[in-house]
């Protein structure tokens, strides 16, 4: 098995890839450079301290919070329900109706932004964060969508109409058949579009006004005087966020194997 | 009178059209009328007028940012398509379950931490004086000039786009039914045939949707090159962002993002046409 | 059953991130006697700690800062947000008139301000006044010039904008990403001194496009702020146009070998000041946060503010900083007859107030200068 050894090495030297500036920056958080090179300073957890020594720091974390739960609900709700019309329906204007569940995400940040602040200032939503959260799951939900599409194209056509013959109703049918065959998809799809959510900063910068997200204030130190303060909040955030994904990776794989 | 049925189909058709609608398609006009407003003493007043469109449209410079843009995603599309094909193909068909569903979540652990912070940790890992060039030292290469250039957007492309690509590309890969590869193996179709012939053409979507994505993304991306890139040259986001900040011009900015989204528009129809297009198989 | 396995997952997060909002110190902290909240507009770091933590104790007041990348950007934010969003706005000094041209800001009462303890030069600064109505205080101010990495240039070298196309620094020369600064460093060089280099007719504004063309293949990266920072200080860049000490000086206290100059053919002035946002409610605290700021007191943190140092347009700001931090004094030329002293250099005609070009619109120079960038 040469090229299953191969491969595995080639599939580590990506994570490698992917990983390298997380560790990077965690190295990076707690090194007292104010700015990083090799050779590392000293240890230190100076830009920790700093940064979550400002209440502002906090609040911004709460607002990503809030903004990624709320988006990521939305999305995977519209996201799941699009991917089943498509999975299960054809109708007229059905091409014009994958375009409209597929486009927001070719639409650059950038230009997303620009449109936002125009659209929401005039609803007065600018400023606010219900704002972001409906630009985040503008962008999210085709995530969602096509996480969800991906699944249901596994699942085996007769189910459905099986459970149907069986005198269940479309509902119940939903309920107990596709629902629970989508569930891991589900779960993708919520963390997925939480973490777009959690991680945009272009719009967010656009629409937020003084209600800050953590990548924007990030965004902001990043455009100002770039301080390892990055790192920290940077590395704690990621910390965070991975509990409650493993938190929630664990709580499938332990239903699933009931 | 609708009946069950049709409340039952309308539940899941129409949250997508009134959220899309209202929060997708309604700023987006809006921008494209934007475009012909006229901006006096940095205030926008609507308007009808052509001159935004005319000015940007003869602008060189306007033109090689496109051409730089176009192409950068299209190497960045193909590039990432090409490095997550082995692993994806190999977390597919070589790696048990459970060993899948972990690298898959450590595919998405990357999206949980902020893409600027990796950005700026690339800043540090790629400059001249920094760890990479350090251990090329070692081996008595370099220093190699790797940021404020096309090689450092590129990195950036790579990190914005590789996760996603990666996840899209094993999903469905894993999604083919494996009997289909055996049956082709059964009739004597060697490795690089059972490849091309039976798992490509039915991993279709995802590859497609992979490539696409991670042209969309680099095609939009403003912060790699800018930030590793050094905005040499600028691409259309940076365009974009440098037109809204000369006197409020945001109706020319709004040229450029009409002339982005319809590029972008015209690329992801081509693409949704080629992998759900002849969907009969 | 699995059915309700997506639920309740949700539902653990749902519960993981709301515990999590709750330990969070700010819930316990503050609801006693909420401090004022005064929204400042500003450039990055004004409103950091180094800044204002000490008038917001005293005053039972709290910044809530939004920081701005460029003065287009603060007109766009301004121009977006409900009329008395921003109580104060700290901008460049050339766009205060576009702010007041817009009705942005309110007119100021003169009378609140120590303008006798400015030198002379400063107390009627262009374009905050509309005869004897007051629209903006000056802050502070700094100087761009040369920057330079010393291990590349030596201060001699620097002394001319020359320097830029020096063969030693090819391919390594940056731009911080803005025309006003760069464009009005060439103009400098190509003599344009009487009365501005942002004051020049056709023929000149010709000249200076064409010598900004030749630097091109000496350009190694436009940067912002940020790119500005990290790539003089990783050694990316060696020599970078449109700074100056505002920048450098941050590096140099991180023991960076880079240092700024004002070359033979004179330097160039940026200028923050404060004014106050139309319809805001908290007149009386926002004067005396300015009247702090330009007291010694607030020069002396404004001088060595954290993201990046500024000179002090007050005599008794200069008199403080002696006092306070002699080298940092020294270093930054606030000495009466130091060689690098603002004023003098304002004296010797080789220091011109950063400005909006007068005889081309601002229109040309910006789109010029994206020509250049993708030249």
């Amino acid at each position: 098995m040469r090229s299953g050894v191969l491969l595995r090495l080639y599939i580590a030297a990506v994570f490698v890839f992917v990983f390298a500036p997380i560790v990077t920056s965690m190295v990076f958080s707690v090194n007292s450079d104010r700015f990083p090179t090799v050779p590392l300073g000293h240890f230190t957890w100076d830009w920790y301290r700093t940064a979550f020594a400002r209440p502002e720091v906090w609040t911004a974390i709460q607002n990503s919070l809030i903004v990624a739960a709320c988006a990521a609900t939305l999305s995977t709700l519209i996201g799941f329900a699009t991917a089943y019309t498509d999975y299960r329906y054809g109708f007229r204007f059905k091409t014009a109706y994958l375009a409209l569940a597929l486009l927001p995400p070719t639409i650059p940040v950038v230009i997303m932004g620009l449109a936002m602040l125009a659209w929401l200032g005039r609803l007065g939503l600018s400023g606010t964060l219900t704002g972001i959260v409906i630009a985040h799951t503008v962008m999210a939900a085709p995530f969602a969508m096509a996480i969800c599409r991906l699944r249901l194209n596994q699942m085996d056509a007769a189910l459905e109409p099986a459970a149907w013959n069986l005198g269940a109703t479309q509902w119940r049918a939903m309920r107990a058949v596709v629902i629970p065959f989508c569930a891991p998809a589900l779960v993708s799809a919520f963390c997925l579009t939480a973490a777009v959510s959690f991680d945009e900063f272009i719009v967010a910068w656009f629409v937020s006004g003084l209600n800050k997200t953590v990548p924007v204030m990030i965004l902001e130190i990043l455009q100002g005087n770039v301080d390892p303060q990055i790192n920290a909040i940077g590395t704690l955030v990621f910390l965070t966020s991975m509990t409650l994904v493993i938190a929630a990776q664990l709580l499938i794989i332990r239903r699933s194997s009931t | 009178m609708p009946s069950r049925t049709d409340v039952y189909k309308y539940v899941w058709r129409l949250p997508l059209i009134l959220w899309q609608g209202l929060f997708f398609v309604v700023p987006l006009l809006l921008m494209v009328a934007m475009s012909f407003w006229l901006v006096r003493n940095y205030r926008m007043t609507p308007d009808f007028i052509f001159d935004n469109w005319e000015r940007m449209l003869t602008r060189g410079y306007v033109w090689n940012a496109y051409e730089v843009t176009f192409l950068r995603a299209t190497v960045a599309a193909a590039l990432a398509s090409l490095i997550a094909f082995p692993a994806s193909f190999a977390l597919a068909f070589r790696v048990s379950e459970t060993t899948r569903r972990w690298a898959i979540f450590f595919l998405i652990v990357p999206f949980f931490t902020s893409y600027l912070v990796r950005v700026y940790a690339w800043q540090v890992l790629l400059a001249e004086s920094g760890p990479i060039n350090a251990v090329l030292g070692f081996a008595g290469l370099g220093p190699f000039t790797m940021l404020n250039s096309g090689f450092g957007a590129m990195v950036g492309y790579m990190t914005l786009v590789l996760p996603l690509v990666v996840i899209l590309q094993t999903f469905s890969l894993a999604a083919i039914d494996k009997n289909l590869i055996e049956a082709a193996a059964n009739l004597g179709a060697g490795a690089a045939q059972r490849l091309f012939n039976v798992i490509i053409p039915a991993a279709k979507v995802g590859l497609i949707l992979g490539a696409v994505f991670a042209f969309i993304l680099s095609f939009g991306d403003f912060v790699s090159p800018f930030y590793l890139g050094g905005s040499k040259p600028p691409t259309l986001s940076i365009l974009i962002i440098d037109t809204t900040k000369s006197g409020q011009q945001w109706p020319r900015a709004a040229v450029v993002a009409v002339m982005m989204i319809v590029t972008l528009f015209v690329v992801a129809f081509a693409a949704v046409g080629a992998a759900y297009g002849r969907r009969n198989g | 059953m699995s059915t309700s396995s997506f639920s309740l997952t949700r539902r653990g997060l749902l519960a993981g991130s709301a515990s999590l909002v709750l330990s969070a110190p700010m819930i316990n902290r503050g609801w006693a006697q909420d401090p004022t909240p005064i929204n400042m507009l500003a450039w990055y770091g004004h409103a950091e700690p180094d800044m204002v933590a000490e008038f917001e104790a005293e005053n039972n007041v709290k910044f809530i800062p939004k920081y701005y990348a460029g003065g287009d950007n603060m007109l766009a934010l301004i121009a977006q947000s409900p009329v008395g969003t921003y109580d104060i706005i700290l901008s460049d000094a050339e766009f205060v008139q576009q702010l007041n041209a817009a009705g942005y800001i309110e007119e100021m009462d003169a009378s609140l301000f120590p303008f006798d303890d400015f030198w002379p030069q400063y107390q009627k600064f262009p374009g905050h006044w509309t005869d004897d109505q007051l629209w903006s205080v000056m802050v502070r101010f700094g100087l761009l010039g040369v920057s330079y990495n010393t291990d590349a240039l030596t201060r001699d070298e620097a002394m001319s904008y020359n320097a830029f196309w020096n063969e030693k620094v090819k391919g390594k020369v940056g731009h911080f990403d803005w025309h006003l600064p760069s464009l009005g460093q060439i103009s400098l060089l190509n003599g344009n001194n009487n009365p501005s280099p942002f004051d020049i007719d056709e023929a000149a504004w010709e000249a200076v496009m064409e010598k900004t063309l030749s630097l091109k293949p000496q350009v190694g990266g436009y940067f912002d702020y940020g790119g500005t920072f990290a790539s003089l200080k990783n050694g990316e860049m060696l020599a970078m146009c449109g700074i100056g000490d505002w920048i450098t000086g941050v590096l140099q206290k991180d023991g960076a070998p880079v240092a700024s100059v004002i070359p033979e053919e004179g330097g160039i002035q940026w200028t923050e000041s404060y004014s106050i946002g139309k319809g805001t409610t908290k007149h009386e605290i926002i004067n005396k946060f300015i009247q702090y700021m330009l007291s010694p007191r607030g020069q002396v943190r404004s001088i060595q503010m954290a993201a990046y140092p500024g000179l002090s347009p007050t005599k008794s700001g200069w008199t403080a900083i002696q006092e306070a931090n002699p080298a940092e004094a020294e270093r930054s030329g606030l000495i009466e007859g130091h060689d690098q002293s603002p004023i003098k250099l304002l004296e010797e005609g080789r220091l011109f107030f950063r400005d909006i070009p007068q005889q081309q619109s601002l229109e040309d120079w910006n789109d010029f200068w994206s020509e250049y960038k993708t030249a």
